[in-house]
């Protein structure tokens, strides 16, 4: 596809295009926590995660998803609220890091006198990687849409009532 | 701006079924051109031809003097409105009229500024965040007209566009159809099998009837002079009155009725003294006189006309079926005599039924 050059057009495109690169970014947000999601549980080290981290871990996942998905259907139509929302979700997969991954990686138990490592470091650079991954595009899909409604909100302002997006 | 020649186009299916004989057209540049005629015509299969979604069996089709007959439909620059809108569900308004450009890979500042001026046009400008459920029949129709306008092809094709809108919507999208064609001046193709807006739309009609091309002609050459005994009765609303009559020298003898011919019509008739004809008159052309005894079935009154439907009379026994549009308001009721003359007449050989001059008197 050939370049924009006028930048007024491209703004005026705007009231009637949707922010797919927002939310394509929180769509892929989404992927890569489920795959974050898929691996971390991947364990032979006996009951180390059967405690309550498990349960507020998958509720957790769920929350995410959810509030992910709605981001992703809110940030096309150039939402701000739900930018600064998803902003926070990719935060959050920064955080999480260091929650149970790092925990994990950390943390050693003794199967039949043995003390082994809970978490591998291939395990826990594969967990890294989800996370981060997903945390990217979490935070670019947001401040790229808090640009872009910012942008389209300053627009329309400039507009007639009878003319602003419906 | 293109000038479309359709050449000895025929539409042979398989088991040698004809559905379109030697169709010869010559589409002027910016002519808005409607093809006529009842259910199973070939007025959509010809379209169809041109537009590329049907293969042409024999002759030639040209644009702007290039023979496209075997170019395939992509890549002929005509667009196509059909019936039943065809538009995407999923997508907004401004999505689907975009849609066809952004599959070409135009820059999108462009495809923009074509779908805001294909909307201005069309009164859409309101409507494009809008889904295509959220808009009425006749929006819908503006919308695919719309999609076809910002592609700006060489030809429109519409194939009944106003089939699926109610009576008064019809109306003012047909009045719509006719200013974008006096805006666009574009060269347009339109089919249809309602008379009315064959008549009110075109710059030239064409008749079809059986696969044939009856008759082609201004919407007036087709309702003053039809050729033939078929575009009489199809162009008109009621129909032609048909007769069958025999020549007397000077006048015209029915069953149950008389009618007088002046010397013109005498002249014209001359090779057919004692034969029989068919006598075609319009309900418009009989008013109230002395030559032909109606017994009233049927009194409608419109407001300005009444609409008389019954049987020639000659008092004991009843004969043809004739509909007189009278002036004025009447009050007949069933059984009455109202008698009727004609004010003019259109003859048509009985044998080849075509046309023996268009109009007399």
């Amino acid at each position: 596809m050939k370049k924009e050059t006028d930048p007024k057009t491209a703004v005026d495109r705007m009231r009637y295009t949707k922010n797919k690169f927002s939310s394509n970014m929180a769509i892929l947000a989404i992927l890569f926590n489920v795959f974050y999601f898929v691996n971390i549980y991947r364990s032979d080290v006996s009951n180390y995660y059967y405690n309550i981290l498990i349960g507020g871990s998958i509720v957790f996942n769920l929350l995410y998803l959810l509030a992910a998905f709605l981001c992703s259907e809110e940030v096309k139509q150039y939402n701000e609220r739900y930018c600064w929302v998803l902003l926070v979700l990719g935060i959050i997969q920064f955080i999480r890091i260091f929650i149970i991954p790092a925990r994990a990686h950390s943390a050693y138990v003794v199967i039949a006198n043995v003390e082994r490592q809970v978490m591998y470091d291939k395990q826990f650079f594969t967990c890294i990687f989800y996370l981060v991954v997903s945390g990217v595009c979490a935070v670019l899909g947001a401040l790229k849409g808090i640009k872009l409604s910012r942008t389209l909100k300053a627009y329309e302002a400039t507009l007639g009532e009878e003319k602003r997006r419906d | 701006m293109a000038n479309l020649v359709l050449q000895h186009i025929e539409k042979i299916y398989d088991g040698n079924v004809k559905a379109v004989h030697d169709f010869n057209l010559d589409v002027k540049d910016g002519e808005l051109i409607v093809l006529v005629g009842p259910s199973g015509c070939g007025k959509s299969t010809t379209l169809r031809m041109v537009a590329g979604l049907e293969d042409i069996s024999a002759g030639h089709l040209i644009l702007d003097g290039r023979d496209i007959t075997q170019t395939p439909a992509k890549d002929r620059d005509m667009a196509m409105v059909f019936q039943n809108y065809a538009l995407y569900g999923h997508m907004t308004i401004y999505e689907n009229m975009a849609f066809s450009l952004t599959l070409r890979g135009e820059d999108p500042n462009v495809i923009h500024k074509k779908v805001l001026a294909a909307a201005d046009i069309l009164n859409l400008t309101t409507q494009l965040n809008k889904k295509p459920n959220q808009l009425s029949g006749g929006q819908r129709q503006r919308v695919a007209m719309g999609r076809t306008i910002v592609r700006t092809p060489k030809v429109f094709l519409f194939d009944e566009p106003l089939s699926n809108l109610d009576a008064k919507l019809r109306g003012s999208t047909r009045r719509e159809i006719l200013l974008l064609h006096k805006r666009l001046n574009a060269t347009m193709l339109y089919v249809t099998h309602d008379q009315t807006e064959a008549l009110t739309l075109a710059d030239r009609i064409v008749c079809m009837s059986m696969g044939h091309v009856q008759q082609v002609g201004t919407p007036l050459e087709l309702y003053d002079h039809p050729a033939n005994v078929f575009v009489a009765s199809f162009i008109g609303l009621p129909p032609m009155n048909l007769f069958d009559v025999t020549v007397k020298g000077d006048h015209l003898e029915g069953k149950g009725f008389k009618v007088p011919l002046d010397e013109k019509q005498q002249k014209t008739l001359k090779s057919y003294v004692n034969k029989e004809i068919i006598l075609g008159v319009r309900p418009e052309n009989l008013v109230e006189g002395t030559d032909i005894p109606v017994k009233v079935t049927s009194n409608e009154n419109l407001g300005m006309n009444t609409l008389v439907h019954g049987h020639i009379s000659d008092g004991n026994k009843t004969f043809d079926r004739i509909t007189c549009k009278l002036r004025g308001w009447c009050n007949y009721k069933p059984g009455d005599i109202a008698k009727v003359s004609i004010n003019r007449m259109h003859f048509f050989d009985k044998e080849t039924t075509n046309s023996i001059f268009g109009e007399d008197k």
